[in-house]
C-alpha cells in the first residue's frame, strides 16, 4: 500500500507543479472591446432572462406584463433571488458562463464585476443625460458605462419636530454650525441625544462619506489617485468625532432600537434614506421633517440604489437593451414607484405625479441632484471596510482624526484600486 | 455463534512456484472479482471524497500559492505563482493578528471551561440522577443541534444592557452588568459563555460514556479507604478517563479554534473594534471580498495552527509510560505505548 501512496503523492505534486507553470498572467492587456454594439431596430422578441433581488425581484415580474404588451413576440421572465446569495450567484454564473440576460446589480459590484468583462457596454441608444449625475456615475468603470440605473435612494435629515420646537430650533439646519448648535440644543431640551450617526461596523462608511464630499473631499481625484487622507477628510472626520465626543450622539444604538427612539424623542434626529418614511408611518409616526444634508462648502449627500446590467454573453442581447431602455423611460419609472416605492433614478420621472406634489419626495428629489456615488472600482468594497474599521476607533477610542485618515489610506494604497 | 464453515480459499490455478520467497499475493479470478465488487460498493464514497472533499483542499493549496483573484475565475490559468508571498502578507496583516489573538483567547478559556463543566455536570448525571437522565441528557444536548440563528435572536434579547434578563439578573445582586454585545471588552466573554453553553451537550453525552468505564467498585474500595470525593475524582476518575478526555478536548479544540457562527450571528462580524473578529470570519472576509489567493492562505495557516494544537493535547493528555517506581524485579517487560490510543474507550 505505501508503494500506491508514494506513486499516487508523487503524481499530484507532478501534476499540481504543471498547472502551476502553466500559470502566468499575460504581460498585455487584454483588448477589450469597450465600443457597444447598437441595438437592432424593431420590437423585442423571444425570452428576455431577468435576475432581480428584493422586492424588486417579486414585483417586476408582473410589473414587466406591460412590456410584453407593448412588445407581443416578448416574454420577460424573472428570478427573484435574496440579497445576501446574490453576489456570489451573480460571481459563480459570470465564472461558469450560466449568464442571465439582464441582472439587478449593487451600485458597489459595478466595479468588481465589470472588470471580469462579463458585462456588456451600454449602447447609445441610452443617453446619459436622462439620468441624474450621480446615478449615472454609478454605472461607469474605467469611464466605460456598462448598464443603466434603476432606482435610486438618497441620505437626507430626519428630524423629531417636536424636539426641535422644544428646543426652539429650525428642524432643518443648513449649515455644519447650524447642525452642531441645534442638536445640542435639543439634548439641552430634554432628548437623551442630539443625533444619531452611525458609529462604525458595516456601511458607516456611507454616513461619512456625505460630510467629506461636503468638505470639498472626495475618495479619489481625477487622475485616479486616493486621496483619503486630504486636508478636507480630516476636517469632516474631525467634525464626525465632535458629536462622539461632545456626547450628542451615542456610539451604540442597539438593534431595532433606532426607530422607537427617534418616535419617543430619546433622539432628535438621524441621517436615513427614503424606506424610513414608511416604516416610522408603519408604526403611526408621522411627525417628523426631512431637510437636505447640512452645507459644508457645498451640499452633498450619498447615492445608492440599483443599477440593471446585461451580460455579454446574453442570449437575446437586443431584446434585453430594449427592455431596460424601457424601464428608463419617464412614465415606467414614475410607475415603478408607485409599485414599489423605489425612487426614479430619472429625473423627468419627477416631474409629475406624487413625486412631484409630495412634499417629503420633494426633499429626496432636492438631495439626488448633488448626491455623490462612490467610484466604480473593483476593490471598493475592502476600502470601505478599512474605512468602517478606522472610523469606530475615531469615534469610540478618540482617535486623533488626521492619524485615523493617514492609516486609511495606507491601506487603501496597500489594497488598490484594483483598476 | 453461527457456524459456517467458510470455504477454504479455492486451489490457486497457479501455484507459486517453490522457492519463490514469501508468497505472492496473485490476482485470480475470485480476487478480481471480489476486489472489483468491494471497489464497487467503495466506488460512490470515494468519487464523492474526491470531488467534494479532496479536490476543494488541493485547489485551495494551489489557490494560496498565486494571485487569484475572483475575477479571475473564467480563466483560472491566467494567474501569477507567487510562492509564499501570500503568506507573508497575511502574516504582516494587524487586524489577522487580532483575528488570531481574539480566536487564540477564545480557546484557551473556552477548551477548559467547556470541559470543566461538562465533566461536572456529567459526574452530576452519572452518580445523583438516575431516574431522570434520559431526560436530562435531552436538555443538555438541545442547545446543540438548534439553530444557531434563532439562539442568537434570543440572547442577543438576554444580553441587552439595560432589559436584558442577565444584567437584571446580575443588578439584584448589585452588580452594574456591563454593556455585553457594545463594549469591546466584554464582547468576546459574552460569546465565549454563549459557545459554552452551546457545545456542552457533545462533551455531556461523550463524558457520560467514558464514566462508564470507572468501576464503581474502585470508587466504594476507595472511599472505605478514607479518600474524600475530590480525592477520588482527580486520582480514579480523571485517570481512568484519560483517553475520553483527549478525545474530548481535541474535538472541542478542533472546533473552537474555527469560531465562526457565534460572532457573526451575535456581534454580525467583527463586533466592537473588532474584539469578536476570529480567523475563519476574517477569511470568509476575504472572500467575500474575491482575494481568493489571501483566504486560502490564511485557511492553510489556521489549518497549521489546529495541528499543532492537537499535537500539544496529544502530549498532554494521552496515556504515559507509568513512572519507574522500582527496578524490575521480574523480567516483565516495563514497556507500554506512548502513542495515544485512538480515543478508545473501555
Amino acid at each position: 500500500m505505501s508503494k500506491i501512496l508514494r506513486v499516487s503523492v508523487a503524481a499530484l505534486a507532478v501534476t499540481s507543479m504543471l498547472a502551476l507553470s502553466g500559470c502566468g498572467r499575460s504581460d498585455a492587456a487584454p483588448e477589450e472591446d469597450t465600443s457597444a454594439a447598437p441595438v437592432a431596430e424593431g420590437k423585442a422578441s423571444g425570452d428576455i432572462t431577468v435576475w432581480a433581488m428584493g422586492t424588486e425581484g417579486e414585483k417586476l415580474g408582473a410589473f414587466a406584463e406591460a412590456f410584453s404588451e407593448e412588445n407581443p413576440d416578448a416574454t420577460v421572465t424573472v428570478t427573484a433571488i435574496p440579497w445576501d446569495a446574490a453576489h456570489d450567484k451573480i460571481a459563480t454564473a459570470i465564472a461558469a458562463d450560466q449568464t442571465p440576460d439582464v441582472s439587478m446589480v449593487g451600485t458597489t459590484w459595478m466595479g468588481e464585476f465589470a472588470s471580469t468583462g462579463a458585462l456588456d457596454p451600454t449602447p447609445d441608444s441610452i443617453s446619459p443625460d436622462t439620468f441624474f449625475p450621480g446615478a449615472w456615475g454609478t454605472t461607469v468603470v474605467n469611464d466605460v458605462a456598462y448598464g443603466m440605473p434603476w432606482y435610486v435612494e438618497t441620505r437626507v435629515l430626519y428630524t423629531n419636530t417636536a424636539a426641535a420646537e422644544k428646543a426652539g430650533v429650525s428642524p432643518s439646519p443648513t449649515t455644519w454650525d447650524e447642525l452642531k448648535t441645534s442638536t445640542a440644543a435639543m439634548q439641552a431640551a430634554g432628548a437623551k441625544y442630539g443625533i444619531t450617526l452611525q458609529a462604525g461596523q458595516q456601511g458607516a462608511w456611507q454616513t461619512l462619506m456625505p460630510f467629506v464630499w461636503q468638505a470639498g473631499g472626495d475618495i479619489m481625484d481625477a487622475d485616479g489617485k486616493l486621496t483619503l487622507d486630504s486636508p478636507e477628510f480630516v476636517d469632516a472626520l474631525a467634525y464626525y468625532q465632535s458629536f462622539f465626543t461632545d456626547g450628542i450622539a451615542p456610539v451604540d444604538v442597539p438593534v431595532g432600537t433606532l426607530e422607537s427612539s427617534l418616535i419617543s424623542g430619546e433622539f432628535g434626529s438621524m441621517v436615513s434614506g427614503p424606506w424610513h418614511i414608511g416604516i416610522l408611518e408603519e408604526q403611526g409616526y408621522a411627525d417628523f421633517t426631512l431637510a437636505p444634508l447640512p452645507k459644508g462648502e457645498k451640499l452633498a449627500s450619498f447615492i445608492g440604489g440599483s443599477n440593471l446590467a446585461v451580460f455579454k454573453n446574453a442570449e437575446n442581447r437586443d431584446a434585453a437593451w430594449k427592455f431596460i431602455e424601457w424601464l428608463s423611460q419617464a412614465d415606467t419609472q414614475a410607475a415603478w414607484y408607485e409599485a414599489t416605492s423605489d425612487l426614479p433614478s430619472v429625473p423627468a420621472a419627477w416631474e409629475s405625479g406624487t413625486l412631484a406634489s409630495d412634499p417629503q419626495l420633494k426633499i429626496f428629489g432636492t438631495q439626488l441632484e448633488t448626491a455623490v456615488a462612490p467610484p466604480s472600482i473593483p476593490n471598493w468594497e475592502q476600502i470601505a471596510t478599512v474605512i468602517d474599521t478606522e472610523l469606530e476607533k475615531v469615534t469610540r477610542s478618540g482617535l486623533d482624526p488626521q492619524e485615523a485618515a493617514t492609516a486609511i489610506q495606507q491601506q487603501a494604497e496597500a489594497i488598490g484600486t484594483g483598476l | 455463534m453461527a457456524t459456517t464453515i467458510l470455504p477454504k480459499s479455492p486451489a490457486p490455478a497457479h501455484q507459486p512456484a517453490r522457492g519463490a520467497g514469501p508468497a505472492v499475493r496473485r490476482s485470480t479470478p475470485l480476487r478480481r472479482r471480489r476486489s472489483i465488487a468491494a471497489w464497487g460498493f467503495a466506488a460512490p464514497f470515494v468519487l464523492l471524497f474526491l470531488v467534494f472533499t479532496a479536490w476543494p483542499v488541493i485547489s485551495s493549496l494551489l489557490m494560496s500559492v498565486t494571485d487569484i483573484k475572483s475575477r479571475d475565475l473564467r480563466d483560472p490559468f491566467n494567474v501569477n505563482f507567487v510562492g509564499i508571498d501570500n503568506f507573508a502578507a497575511v502574516l504582516r496583516d494587524p487586524l489577522f493578528w487580532q483575528a488570531a489573538r481574539n480566536t487564540g483567547y477564545f480557546v484557551i478559556v473556552g477548551v477548559p471551561l467547556v470541559m470543566f463543566v461538562s465533566l461536572m455536570i456529567a459526574i452530576a448525571l452519572n452518580t445523583g440522577i438516575t431516574r431522570l437522565s434520559g431526560f436530562f441528557r435531552v436538555g443538555y444536548f438541545m442547545p446543540v443541534v438548534t439553530s444557531i440563528v434563532a439562539v442568537a435572536v434570543v440572547w442577543r434579547f438576554l444580553l441587552k444592557d439595560d432589559t436584558g434578563i442577565i444584567n437584571v439578573a446580575l443588578g439584584w445582586f448589585g452588580i452594574d452588568g456591563p454593556n455585553w454585545l457594545g463594549d469591546p471588552n466584554w464582547s468576546m466573554p459574552a460569546i465565549i459563555l454563549m459557545a459554552v453553553w452551546r457545545s456542552m451537550g457533545t462533551l455531556i453525552v461523550i463524558f457520560l460514556a467514558g464514566l462508564q468505564g470507572v468501576p464503581a467498585s474502585l470508587h466504594e474500595a476507595a472511599a472505605l479507604d478514607g479518600a474524600n470525593a475530590m480525592q477520588r475524582l482527580r486520582l480514579i476518575t480523571v485517570p481512568i478517563m484519560r483517553p475520553t478526555l483527549l478525545f474530548g478536548a481535541v474535538l472541542t479544540g478542533i472546533g473552537y479554534l474555527q469560531l465562526f457562527e457565534e460572532p457573526l450571528v451575535m456581534t454580525n462580524g467583527g463586533g466592537p473594534l473588532n474584539s469578536t473578529m476570529s480567523v475563519s470570519l476574517y477569511i470568509y472576509r476575504q472572500f467575500g471580498f474575491g482575494n481568493y489567493g489571501i483566504a486560502s492562505a490564511m485557511s492553510y495557516l489556521l489549518f497549521l495552527a489546529i495541528v499543532l494544537l492537537t499535537l500539544l493535547q496529544f502530549r498532554l493528555l494521552s496515556e504515559r509510560d507509568p513512572r519507574p517506581r522500582k527496578k524490575a524485579r521480574t523480567a516483565s517487560p516495563a514497556a507500554s505505548p506512548t502513542t495515544a490510543p485512538e480515543g478508545s474507550t473501555r
